[in-house]
């Protein structure tokens, strides 16, 4: 009952900051946030599943499974449980959360109450996401997530708030149309053989190759056509080029907090849900089409680091990166090894880490300078020595810097995908190329910001930040290191867990 | 149990980083506890790591080597493979340790002199820095695999990139050091190929293999293995590439980390730039050791390179051009530091030279005497701007020889060494290189057009050196801050002179050609040196392998003797008459520039052949608008599409909505109708008519 606990603390906390006064809110929400963040600390250490929760033989974690709705032979289920994928992934969204919540304190200064309520909201979605194993409760989990989004976006957002959120809103919900349908005619194939809506059991069938025709459509086209519908659906949530452009927008306007949930968390969703639908129920689909995903994949990281290249706004500068960064889960997915799945997971929590300091940086500096024009300010380091230099750290751990986290991320999806399937030694290494052109960027923008004489042009005081700006910057930045030197923290499980789906006689190592 | 030394290698690397610590957190919270502003932990932790070095020598040269690693990352299952973090102590590494030590803790010493005593503010940043890249770089030069020197080299590249920008709030330095991360990260991309490609290919990138039955082999052996067609070694060969072409691919993507870092030609146009970083900086990380690191990785795996005789004649050709290259830039140069930069990269082109000659053990040599003589001449050059008030030019320079003995006697030293004049340093180790190149040459005319370039470049090395010293320490001063310069203190006067003597004697550890010459029996201390340790790592075992697998032979000119006589008469030779022709132009009371002379040359080496332009160019010229217009095509045709998609349901739902007009009657038509249609489709379906 713990994951139950940890949903309804996480709610009832949100309910309680909602009602409390403006001037709490802050407070109380940071101090509430605390509780499903060791919550989470306490269920990792405590942690004990092996295998995929998905495929027969393994044994989940603070799992429970009953009947919710049973209708005749048919049945929808309360089913929530862990594995080494989603362990790290709700780890992740405590911990960002709570630091968020700290980031939200100076740049949020109306209607408090309601903000840090939402954004509490949202973090108990998102644990749902991330733990729900019954498809209806999933889906429920999923869409929950869009509410609070839209409204924070579209409420605390910047001037063209309205337009972004709706933008956002629109664009997910219908792939979340689209994947759903992908999804209902794979349920509807196979016909009386799953009764219900378990993702477990689903999985394990599809599997087992009992999927049947439905009207006149063939197993075997359906599978295909459900694999698109799913990959599209999912890819936009990624996002994956070209269902990407949502994204900086989204970003832009959004508050700082609510940035580092949607780079943080909300786009770890897409990739989870690609991991646990796409690559875990249709593998043979995914492998038969390797190159072609995996083009998506590299188009991704190249084309998404060269439009971070064109930008002269740093939050759209580390909004493309995303899309760049989260191309290689893509193509680590996609390898079908144990490095490559491994390392795509792994990267999930690297990325969210690293992509969550990055947008906390900009968003402190922005506080103090009211501008994130490249073009507007130089030499912040005289007067921001710290988040200057966390700011660097967390650039150089973008650009993959070794014994920080997302080195050693890309090194086991590199490592995965080299040779795992047809042309993969080309699309590894031009994935790879990535890595000198996000240092390209960053090193440029970094040049032009933080170095030089110091002028800001909108002529704010600038000067050193608050500690509680700060904190969560230097606590992440540890975080980074930490998963860097030592990736096992997370990586043993999460190789447990990925470990039955890699093909006994795959390619690559 | 390992030896009391070796179980102590990590704390070599410790030691610094602690100080690093130190530097970091006290500089920042308590910045009044850290004496001299990170100075002192600084010196006793690399002095800490000197005697720890020293003393690993010393067990090393008893006979005994040290291997042992820990599991980084543990690959479940069967199919897949562990990731390691390791120490090797063998003799190259040993050796190699100490260099790093001993210039790290000079270095240290002379920041007293070059940064507090000259009242530099950020001085733990400075520490921090130094402190960070000395233990990075110790724990490359330890590291028993390729991923764990991948990983350092990485991080010695942040380094650098840290201390170049020391003066983050002028605009050079933090120019320059994005190029300097920027062009070897484009190198290192290529490294991290080769090494994810080494992973796939041999399931390990271990540098030496272990002891006893199912032991975790050397990926070099393993190649070894594979292209003699012995043993059950088997490899996975990608591109439909046969093993030997594919491990030469191998071979030359990770070449491309090693060209990048040890700037090497086309990817050299970084080190100059880097010159905006303070002098010690210059002279620990951008001459002695840095630089060195790629030249020290081709060493380290020599093994593997030696099986491979295209990208053994590529490494000799590269290095051959970059030497000679390099060194004509050197020519025209104003400012003291760059004359030095261009120096570097010159000479690295020889040690990239002599390791594709087959002279693992001279390249390694001259490793060692460079790391000496030019950390020598840089800080000497740092003496000489301090004196100079920060001002680099020559030409303001002239007739500081009086006026600091010290620094031009240290720097006289250090110049005959780098121009190569017999007894110095510099001179045995370049003229075994050189003679590798040729006697291997005289087989194989693509080592032998090296062997030329890395002679001629001989004549300009010469020139450029003395051009400098003449230009700075003789004729009369031609500034006011020349004829009153400002005083050194010990602590710049005392590295000064340990290295000025290093220069001058370290020749003594490899004397080959009096060996031959004079029939002198075991004065090859250095052949002796790395013969020891591991087989598979012993330059005896790579001479086989050159022999059997490069098909490098030797041959002669006349007898052995006339050969070596020649190779070195020729190569003195060289060097004195462009050490003289550049003493007679330029060791006068009033020196004119004489580049004019140069007419048409004149203008192509001042802008460095052009190089910077077009590597500037790819980045600004091409990169940025390629950028520019993906971003355009990103808002203009992928976001319009998505845009276009809801402006056509929004135009569609306005129209769509004039079926709702409020009227019953036209409600009650719509119903009857579609209930028509209906009607008849399922008619038609169903079969009813």
């Amino acid at each position: 009952m713990w994951i139950e606990a940890l949903i309804a603390v996480t709610l009832a906390s949100a309910a309680a900051v909602f009602l409390a006064p403006n001037k709490v809110a802050g407070k109380l929400a940071f101090a509430l946030s605390l509780l499903p963040l060791v919550g989470s600390l306490w269920m990792y250490s405590t942690y004990e599943a092996s295998g995929n929760a998905l495929l027969a033989g393994s044994e989940l974690a603070f799992e429970t499974n009953f009947d919710w709705v049973v209708a005749g032979p048919y049945s929808l289920s309360w089913h929530v449980g862990l594995d080494g994928i989603s362990m790290p992934l709700i780890a992740l969204t405590t911990v960002l959360t709570s630091l968020a919540l700290l980031a939200s304190w100076t740049p949020i200064d109306e209607r408090q109450s309601q903000f840090y309520g939402l954004m509490l909201f949202l973090e108990a979605s998102l644990l749902g996401v991330f733990s729900a194993l019954d498809f209806f409760l999933w889906f429920v989990f999923w869409e929950m997530v869009l509410v609070p989004m839209y409204v924070l976006i579209g409420v605390w957002g910047g001037p063209r708030r309205k337009y972004a959120a709706i933008k956002m809103f629109v664009y997910t919900n219908i792939a979340s149309l689209v994947m759903f349908i992908g999804f209902i005619a794979l349920v509807f194939g196979l016909g009386d053989s799953v009764t219900s809506l378990d993702m477990p059991a689903i999985a394990q069938a599809l599997r087992a190759g009992e999927l049947g025709s439905l009207g006149p459509v063939g197993a075997g086209t359906l599978k295909v056509a459900a694999f698109v519908a799913m990959f599209a659906g999912f890819a936009v949530k990624v996002p994956v080029v070209p269902f990407h452009t949502w994204l900086p927008d989204a970003h832009v306007e959004a508050p700082t907090p609510v940035s580092i949930m949607l780079a943080g968390v909300l786009l770890k969703m897409g990739t989870y849900a690609l991991l646990r639908f796409n690559f875990t129920m249709l593998p043979e689909v995914a492998q038969n089409n390797a190159p072609i995903i995996a083009l998506f994949a590299v188009v991704s990281v190249i084309y998404g680091a060269m439009l971070a290249l064109a930008q002269s706004d740093l939050k759209r500068i580390v909004a493309y990166s995303s899309v760049s960064s989260m191309g290689y889960v893509i193509l680590g997915l996609v390898a079908y090894t144990l490095y490559g799945m491994g390392g795509a997971t792994f990267q999930m929590v690297a990325h969210g880490l690293i992509s969550g300091l990055m947008f906390m940086s900009v968003g402190v500096i922005y506080n103090t300078t009211h501008t994130r024009m490249v073009s507007d300010m130089s030499g912040l380091a005289s007067k921001m020595p710290i988040t200057v230099a966390v700011f660097v750290a967390g650039a150089f751990g973008y650009m993959g810097l070794p014994l920080m986290a997302g080195f050693a991320a890309e090194l086991f999806i590199f490592l995965g995908s080299f040779g795992a399937f047809a042309g993969s030694v080309w699309f590894t290494a031009a994935a790879m190329f990535g890595i000198v052109v996000v240092a390209g960027y960053l090193l440029f923008a970094m040049q032009r910001t933080l170095f030089g004489d110091f002028e800001v042009e909108t002529d704010y005081e600038v000067g050193p930040a608050a500690f509680h700006d700060v904190a969560p910057l230097v606590v992440l930045i540890l975080l980074v290191i930490l998963l860097g030197v030592d990736p096992s923290i997370f990586y043993d499980m999460i190789q447990n867990a990925v470990d039955p789906l890699v093909p006994a006689t795959g390619g690559g190592v | 149990m390992a030896p009391l030394p070796f179980e102590l290698t990590p704390a070599i690397a410790a030691l610094p980083f602690v100080s690093f610590l130190i530097a970091l957190f006290v500089g920042a919270f308590a910045p009044r506890l850290l004496p001299k502003g990170g100075a002192v932990p600084g010196i006793l932790a690399t002095g800490g790591s000197l005697l720890l070095s020293l003393w690993v020598m010393l067990t090393v040269s008893g006979g005994e080597t040290y291997h042992e690693y820990v599991t980084w990352v543990a690959g479940a299952g069967e199919a897949t493979f562990d990731l390691h973090l390791g120490v090797l102590v063998d003799p190259l590494s040993a050796m190699m340790l100490v260099i790093v030590s001993l210039v790290a803790f000079l270095v240290h010493i002379f920041s007293l002199g070059y940064m507090n005593d000259e009242g530099e503010t950020g001085l733990p940043r400075y520490y921090a820095g130094l402190g960070l890249f000395t233990a990075s770089m110790l724990s490359f030069v330890f590291a028993d695999n390729l991923l764990m020197a991948f990983m350092f080299f990485e991080l010695v590249g942040l380094c650098s990139w840290l201390l170049i920008g020391f003066w983050f709030r002028d605009d050079a330095p933090p120019s320059a050091a994005k190029k300097a991360f920027l062009v070897t990260r484009f190198g290192d991309y290529f490294f991290l190929v080769g090494l994810v490609g080494v992973f796939a290919t041999f399931g390990t990138s271990m540098f030496v293999g272990g002891e006893g039955e199912g032991a975790i082999q050397s990926f070099p052996h393993i190649a070894e293995q594979v292209l003699a067609g012995e043993g059950a070694a088997e490899v996975t060969t990608y591109l439909g590439l046969d093993p030997q072409a594919w491990f030469a691919v191998l071979g030359l993507l990770i070449l491309g980390g090693v060209v990048g870092k040890s700037a090497q030609f086309p990817l050299h146009t970084w080190l100059p730039d880097a010159m905006e970083g303070p002098t010690p900086v210059s002279a620990l990380i951008h001459a002695a050791t840095m630089v060195a690191a790629g030249v020290y990785l081709v060493a380290r795996i020599y093994g593997f390179y030696a099986l491979l005789p295209q990208v053994l004649a590529l490494i000799a050709f590269v290095g051959g051009f970059t030497a000679l290259f390099a060194a004509t830039m050197g020519v025209v140069k104003r400012e003291i530091k760059q004359v030095l930069a261009y120096s570097t990269i010159s000479q690295y082109g020889y040690m990239m030279l002599g390791l594709g000659a087959g002279g693992y053990v001279a390249a390694t040599f001259h490793l060692m005497t460079h790391a000496f003589f030019k950390a020598l001449l840089f800080l000497g050059a740092g003496s000489v701007i301090i004196a100079m008030h920060h001002n680099e030019d020559m030409w303001d320079m002239g007739g500081l020889k009086d006026r600091m003995p010290v620094t031009y006697y240290t720097f006289l030293s250090g110049s005959l060494a780098l121009a190569g004049i017999v007894p110095f340093a510099g001179f045995w180790s370049k003229d075994e290189i050189l003679y590798e190149a040729l006697v291997h040459g005289l087989n194989t005319p693509l080592l032998l057009a090296a062997y030329v370039m890395g002679l001629l470049a001989v004549f300009f090395t010469g020139f450029y050196t003395f051009r400098m010293v003449a230009l700075t320490f003789h004729g009369e001063p031609r500034s006011d801050t020349a004829r009153n310069p400002h005083d050194v203190r010990w602590n710049v006067k005392g590295p000064l002179a340990v290295l000025g003597i290093l220069a001058a004697v370290a020749g003594v550890v490899n004397m080959l050609p009096v060996q031959k010459v004079l029939g002198v029996k075991n004065i090859d201390f250095l052949h002796q040196w790395l013969d020891s340790g591991p087989e598979a790592l012993s330059a005896h075992h790579y001479g086989e392998l050159l022999h059997d697998f490069a098909h490098y032979s030797a041959g002669t000119i006349g007898s052995g003797v006339t050969t070596v006589l020649l190779g070195a008469g020729l190569s003195l030779a060289l060097a004195l008459a462009g050490a003289g022709l550049a003493w007679k132009l330029y060791a006068v009371p009033d020196p004119e520039e004489h580049t004019d002379k140069l007419g048409g040359a004149k203008t192509v080496l001042f802008n460095n052949y052009y190089q910077d332009e077009y590597q500037v160019w790819l980045a600004e010229g091409l990169t940025l608008p390629l950028a520019r217009a993906a971003d355009k095509f990103d808002q203009g045709v992928i976001d319009g599409v998505v845009n276009g998609v809801s402006s056509v349901s929004l135009f569609g739902g306005s129209r769509i909505r004039r079926v709702q007009t409020g009227v019953v009657s036209n409600y009650a038509f719509l119903l009857t109708a579609s209930f028509v249609v209906l009607l008849v489709v399922i008619g038609l379906v169903g079969g009813w008519f």
